[in-house]
């Protein structure tokens, strides 16, 4: 049960299937450092990128390729309607964080009754078939959807990075989530600010659904329980850190598929409620790990200038 | 009859449910969204007693109601150390984690539900268990009634509205919260067990989000922190959706038709009409404050 083989194989799976969680929870940080919102619409973002990329390419039998921007068209129409019909309303009317949150809960349901009514409770799949080619490499089985999947998130965390770091509007993102109102003064627009943030968020996680609905079933309540990995990642990894909740991810990612070596697969579901339960209450600030201080090497200046030697 | 009776029933364990979650997150400010899973702790403790244990059902229900508000305390040791958003979301990890573990223990009947709960006797018909249930439903409203408007009241009003005001005046804040929260659970408790007895089956998916989320609907629409708001929400929203079954849609269509009426109109509400159908009377705060204040300053 133990042996190293079996130890690489849980240690791929996990870093394979981390690829989908890691998007999810770097769209859910993304919008909670900037907009400062704890955003369960992300879950209904998600389940319209899953059921476009469905209706193209399972229903209409279009092309994968079609299906992705099938996703990515659906979450940014839902994503512009979300901000500038719910959120910026909520915003100008001060809406308590109370109020905003049941608004994202309750639009995340209503997706989710809304995908019921239409498609149905059965889980589905984008492609027909879940089985991809495997091929085995020093004794673990490599399936052909790991590397594309591990590659796109990878290119998807670096554009993110890129585009906060290189373009004009990234920077007046990162500006907004240090401090909105200092931002402002300054002339950045902080709606235009969050509407992009949200529309980031929202192509992330058509990238992650279109990636799990490749390689698992989903149902219209789905979204909402992959969301709920993605909160504890986030809150473990140091809310506003980016870097640190896709690490989380990854970590979370690994114990969880770990753990099957310890306990029945049936209580994967609990150990990540736990995981989200004992985040909050033990680290509500996140894992912070211990950082080097800064240490003055130079001699302390003598501000009398040696007046008091002469004297 | 039975359908009346069933109705019946359950509008008046919603109204216990809503008066009891408007009492914490209304009154009480604590926003936690897992009152259901105290509702399903009191059912499932309920229905085990009586079950495994052959505890009288008179005896089997306050126990459960028991269960829950001890379960809420040793819940809110820890996690009212964090409040607002963080309390919400660890509200989420708790009540789904403990649906997880009830659907993989064996005991309380894993994924495939409890049945054979012992229930009231058909014999004698529903209609004494219904009375009962109603009056215990009047009860509680009448009690947290007593309670929003006792000096009790005033300092769950003045911990909500100031918190580092109410410990600067010496006051136990972690205390008052518990209190809060350990009450509001017993009555979610009682009701499972009311549940419980009536319906003789249980699963955990059916106390899982989508309660709660009925349960906030109830409490927005009805009108948070007034005492007969959620009573209302309660009555409407349990109402309008039997109104629903007379379309005779298949049950495919009818629960999401069911789930989007219930999200669609807390959404309408949230934009149209915030404050709900009753708007909440200012007892401690607000209009009365403010025409004090105003009085003090003609003065």
């Amino acid at each position: 049960m133990f042996s190293l083989v079996n130890l690489l194989q849980i240690g791929w799976t996990s870093l394979a299937t981390s690829s989908y969680l890691v998007l999810f929870t770097l769209a859910f940080a993304l919008v909670l450092k900037v907009n400062r919102v704890f955003n369960f619409t992300q879950a209904a973002v998600m389940t319209v990128a899953f059921y476009a990329a469905y209706t193209l390419v399972s229903l209409l039998h279009l092309p994968g390729a079609a299906g992705l921007l099938g996703a990515f068209a659906a979450t940014l129409i839902l994503s512009a309607l979300l901000e500038i019909g719910g959120f910026r309303t909520l915003r100008r009317r001060r809406a308590s964080p109370i109020f905003l949150f049941i608004f994202t809960l309750i639009v995340s349901e209503l997706v989710s009754y809304l995908a019921m009514m239409v498609y149905g409770t059965w889980p589905t799949t984008i492609f027909p078939s879940l089985f991809w080619p495997v091929r085995i490499i020093a004794g673990v089985a490599v399936s052909q959807w790991d590397v594309p999947a591990i590659g796109a998130t990878i290119a998807t965390v670096a554009a993110l990075f890129a585009f906060l770091r290189f373009t004009r509007i990234g920077r007046s993102m990162v500006a907004v989530a240090d401090n909105p109102d200092l931002a402002e003064f300054y002339g950045i627009a902080k709606d235009r600010v969050y509407l992009v943030t949200l529309l980031a968020a929202g192509l992330i996680s058509a990238v992650a659904m279109f990636l799990y609905g490749t390689r698992a079933q989903v149902e219209p309540t789905t979204a909402l329980n992959l969301l709920l990995f993605a909160i504890a990642a986030t809150i473990i990894g140091g809310i506003g850190n980016l870097g640190g909740a896709v690490a989380t991810a990854v970590a979370l990612g690994l114990l969880q598929n770990g753990s099957i070596l310890f306990i029945p697969s049936s209580w994967q579901g609990f150990l990540l409620y736990a995981f989200l339960f004992l985040a909050i209450v033990c680290f509500p600030r996140g894992i912070r790990l211990p950082r080097r201080r800064l240490v003055r090497n130079t001699p302390t200046p003598d501000l009398d200038d040696g007046k008091a030697e002469k004297a | 009859m039975e359908y009346l009776y069933t109705i019946i029933v359950m509008m008046a364990l919603y109204v216990i449910l809503a008066s009891s979650f408007d009492f914490v997150i209304g009154h009480g400010g604590l926003i936690s969204i897992a009152h259901p899973i105290f509702y399903a702790l009191g059912a499932y403790a309920s229905a085990l007693l009586a079950k495994d244990l052959h505890w009288p059902i008179v005896l089997a229900i306050p126990a459960g109601a028991v269960v829950a508000m001890v379960a809420s305390v040793l819940v809110a040791l820890p996690a009212l150390r964090v409040s607002g958003d963080y309390l919400l979301i660890a509200s989420i990890g708790f009540q789904l984690g403990v649906i997880e573990a009830i659907k993989n223990l064996d005991w309380t009947g894993g994924a495939g539900g409890l049945s054979n709960i012992p229930g009231v006797s058909i014999t004698q018909g529903h209609g004494p268990y219904v009375i009962a249930v109603v009056l215990i439903a009047i009860a509680t409203v009448a009690l947290l009634r007593f309670v929003a408007h006792s000096p009790y009241g005033r300092a769950i009003s003045a911990l909500r509205d100031d918190e580092p005001a109410f410990i600067a005046l010496g006051r136990n804040a972690m205390h008052m919260k518990i209190g809060i929260f350990a009450l509001g659970s017993a009555i979610a408790g009682l009701a499972g067990g009311l549940y419980a007895h009536y319906f003789r089956f249980l699963s955990a998916d059916q106390f899982g989000i989508m309660q709660s989320a009925a349960l906030l609907t109830m409490v927005v629409v009805g009108g948070m922190r007034s005492i007969w708001g959620p009573v209302l929400g309660a009555i409407v929203l349990e109402a309008l959706p039997q109104a629903l079954t007379f379309l005779n849609l298949p049950p495919s269509i009818l629960g999401p038709l069911q789930g989007i009426l219930f999200t669609g109109l807390v959404l309408i509400f949230m934009f149209f009409r915030p404050q709900g159908l009753i708007v909440a009377g200012d007892v401690w705060t607000g209009r009365r404050n403010a025409k004090e204040a105003a009085h003090v300053r003609r003065a």
